[in-house]
């Protein structure tokens, strides 16, 4: 069975203290989101420049290596940022709900 | 005027007046040298004069000079000079206490015989006694003599010709066109000659006009500078070096794939990623990009791999963060506080330990594996990957006969237990699952057709399966029991030692397999048989003829030894216990006899050697010791079936056993009599599976809901004073109490 993308978003969400997910192309257009527009514009612009930051700092240690996740754990939640090429998928959790 | 400088101003002052007095200054110098000189002779110990000749020749020219020098009876004024001027690698003295002009041939003596130290040996000079010198040159001069008008005429010397080329013209003669070269040469020489008196030649005068100068001016746009920077980060041109390796073709296939839109084309629009905010970087694919105006759609980006695995990591990090607590306590790790997070009680929490220990221990609830897709089966059996420890295969069978997929396969890890990693469906029901040791990817599976099947687990879908035994001729007609890989009792070294799939039915037959051809191949290890009492026969008055057919017995679990390898356990379905070896195949090297009903589980003991456990439908559970016949303790605790009854990898003296409705934890350390824990289960729900964690003092159960629990065995050990005893002292406690 492939992994079925869909469903897989689906149960992420459904995850105890996930907040909301969100996928952004590579220009920083937020194309899907569970947030409304606004905080999903400002995870978006916001989150995009630090993984760029963090990914290139990983790769210039070894370019062979690259970022898989980055996870910013605040006080009040976690942000967990997956950058590629092409896209950004966000999820906020809020763990001990 | 370097010289001068070292002069008093008085002599400079008249020096000046003097035309070509220049050269006094030389003979000043000189005689200055060749008091340096005539100081540094070089004397060796017995002194004689062993003073370095002069490297070059000495030459014989006039000295205009001198002559007239030597008339106004100066003895300062013997310039050696002029030479010194023209040569200045070597300079000629002569003795100051000549008076006149030497002749030639005494000049000749002489500056043989002086030194020119100067070239030779730099290191000695003299010093320079300046007063000494102008005081004699002005003795000699008087006022009356510095204001005659003097002539004097410098005159050239010869010129030292030291390389003369000029017979060959730069052409050696042993080039090939010398001879052409020479003939041109020749009669270019000729040519020259007639010219002089020759009418054919005019000399003529020509001048070339000098254009006259304009200036043009012109006023241009100013150039409008853009300043442009670009970090160059390691990544940017490690990536740039591996593009520009791929091939032309390469490049071609990729914009190829751009327009079929899959996820692969969309990696290449972004060639140029920030460095910093502001500025981009410039990369090779740039123009490779313009050209394809591809925009990432969100299908694209839903639909690439890149997606699937960033979901994959995603979902597992969310999961971990949920069970966070869990994980660890699995693990056995600590969990750090939270210092923002202080309103929760912890989960490992030292006071909870201390109440559990005043009451009955209990197995703590970690996790579920459960999922929509193992709804409507129940969990028969587990089994831990060998390589990696977080990877569980777990077999289903459907409760729904007519479930077009009977049986399921689906191996979980541990960090997301929502989801199974991979889900396998097989034809019929799984009974038993392995993992290999030597191809770590390699799960067999036993089922209830009798087939084996083997699968990869490093692919998903249809290209994990590798291989059956469904048309295999001599497979199982009956349920396969159980499926084992062990270690071959054939070894090269330690390492080397191959897997061998072993597999036990109810058909009693224990049979090996391997790959062949198309598919699984056996040999039969033993064929179980009934054993027929000598008593019995002899009061039957019948003997048993050879070919009559004697029924196989159904086996229906077995273990191998964990050292010896070869050596197995056979537990039937008529409560006999049989031990076997591989090489043996017609015999039993002994035989168990204690159970009355069938045997459902034989295991080895992983920590004492030749003691094992066996649990049976009759209630009981024995452990025997191996060569002793009957066993060394029973466990009778409940009215119930047990399943299983395995033994824990971490404690020695620790087993659990299944019953149909609770789980029994027995601790051999503190009763031998009643189990150290009972979990019951829920109402409804039955448990079918068992097994320890490996790594952790946990316990899986797998019941008919299809759901697989993860329980937390408490620390047996904690409180106790005594030390904790091996299974072998406890046995010798038992067996010396019994006598």
């Amino acid at each position: 069975m492939k992994v079925d993308v869909e469903g897989t978003l689906k149960r992420i969400e459904s995850y105890k203290g996930v907040i909301g997910t969100i996928v952004v192309n590579a220009e920083g257009i937020p194309i899907r989101s569970t947030l409304d527009n606004s905080t999903t514009v400002q995870y978006a612009g916001l989150l995009r420049h630090l993984a760029a930051m963090a990914r290139s700092s990983v790769r210039d240690i070894d370019p062979q290596n690259d970022l898989t996740v980055l996870r910013i754990h605040s006080k009040k939640y976690e942000i967990m940022v997956a950058p590629e090429n092409n896209y950004l998928l966000i999820v906020i959790q809020n763990p001990c709900e | 005027m370097s010289s001068s400088g070292s002069v008093g101003p008085k002599v400079t002052q008249r020096l000046k007046h003097k035309l070509g007095f220049k050269s006094y200054e030389k003979p000043k110098d000189s005689t200055a040298r060749e008091q340096q000189r005539k100081a540094a002779q070089v004397l060796d110990a017995e002194g004689r004069d062993v003073t370095p000749r002069p490297l070059c020749p000495t030459f014989l020219g006039v000295l205009p000079l001198d002559e007239i020098f030597s008339s106004k009876g100066s003895d300062r004024s013997k310039p050696t000079s002029s030479f010194a001027d023209l040569l200045t690698s070597s300079s000629f003295l002569e003795s100051t206490s000549q008076s006149s002009l030497s002749p030639k041939d005494s000049w000749t003596k002489e500056t043989i015989d002086s030194l020119t130290l100067q070239d030779v040996n730099p290191n000695l000079p003299a010093p320079y006694k300046v007063p000494v010198k102008i005081n004699r040159v002005e003795e000699d001069l008087t006022e009356d003599m510095l204001d005659e008008v003097v002539q004097k005429v410098i005159t050239d010397r010869d010129t030292l010709t030291l390389l003369d080329l000029s017979l060959t013209h730069g052409v050696s003669e042993e080039a090939e066109d010398s001879n052409a070269v020479q003939e041109r040469n020749v009669l270019y020489a000729e040519l020259c000659r007639n010219r002089t008196n020759n009418d054919k030649y005019v000399d003529g005068a020509t001048q070339t006009l000098n254009g006259m100068p304009k200036v043009k001016k012109i006023q241009t746009n100013k150039n409008i500078v853009v300043d442009e920077g670009a970090t160059a980060t390691n990544w940017d041109l490690h990536d740039s070096y591996c593009e520009q390796k791929k091939t032309p073709e390469a490049h071609e296939a990729d914009i190829q794939d751009l327009t079929a839109s899959t996820g692969k084309g969309q990696d290449r629009t972004a060639e140029s990623i920030s460095g910093d905010t502001g500025s981009t970087v410039s990369s090779l694919l740039e123009k490779c990009e313009d050209s394809f105006k591809a925009r990432p759609d969100l299908e694209d980006v839903l639909m690439s791999d890149s997606f699937k695995s960033s979901l994959l990591v995603m979902e597992r990090a969310v999961a971990t963060n949920v069970l966070l607590a869990e994980l660890a306590a699995y693990k056995n790790l600590p969990v750090l506080e939270d210092p923002d997070r202080t309103a929760e009680p912890g989960f490992g929490e030292q006071s909870d330990e201390d109440e559990e220990h005043l009451s009955t221990p209990t197995m703590k609830h970690l996790w579920v594996f459960v999922c929509d897709l193992t709804k409507g089966y129940k969990a028969t059996s587990m089994a831990w990957s060998k390589k990696n420890s977080n990877i569980l295969a777990v077999g289903y069978i459907a409760h729904d006969s007519k479930n077009p997929n009977p049986g399921l396969i689906c191996c979980w890890s541990l960090k997301n237990p929502k989801w199974p990693e991979r889900v396998y469906s097989c034809h019929s029901d799984v009974m038993s699952l392995d993992f290999s040791a030597n191809n770590p990817s390699q799960l067999a599976v036993g089922m209830k057709d009798g087939s084996i099947s083997i699968y990869s687990v490093n692919t998903e879908g249809e290209t994990a399966f590798i291989a059956s035994s469904r048309e295999g001729s001599r497979k199982h007609l009956h349920p396969v029991m159980q499926v084992t890989w062990t270690k071959h009792q054939l070894k090269l070294s330690e390492k080397e030692r191959q897997d061998v799939l072993v597999s036990v039915s109810i058909d009693g037959r224990i049979t090996k397999w391997f790959l062949g051809g198309s598919g699984l191949d056996c040999i039969d290890l033993m064929k179980l048989k009934k054993i027929y009492d000598a008593k019995k026969k002899a009061a039957g008055g019948k003997k048993v003829e050879g070919n009559v057919l004697v029924p196989a017995i159904p086996a229906l679990c077995f273990d191998f030894h964990p050292t010896e390898y070869g050596i197995y356990l056979v537990g039937t379905y008529d409560g006999l216990i049989h031990e076997c070896s591989v090489s043996n195949n017609e015999q039993f090297l002994n035989t168990y006899k204690h159970h009355i009903g069938p045997v459902n589980h034989v295991e080895w003991s992983p920590f004492s050697p030749d003691v094992f456990l066996s649990c049976s439908s009759d209630w009981s559970m024995h452990l025997w010791q191996r060569g002793v016949s009957a066993p060394t303790m029973s466990f009778r605790s409940a009215y119930s079936e047990v399943h299983i009854a395995q033994w824990s990898s971490n404690s020695p003296a620790l087993f659990a056993a299944i019953y149909k409705q609770w789980v029994e934890v027995w601790d051999l350390n503190s009763n031998i009599m009643f189990p150290t824990i009972v979990h019951h289960a829920a109402a409804d729900v039955e448990l079918t599976s068992l097994l320890f964690a490996r790594d952790s003092d946990s316990v899986l159960v797998g019941d008919t809901e299809g759901q697989v629990t993860v329980y937390k065995l408490p620390n047996l050990r904690v409180g106790r004073t005594k030390k904790v005893e091996s299974l072998d002292d406890i046995i010798q406690s038992v067996s010396s109490h019994r006598w």
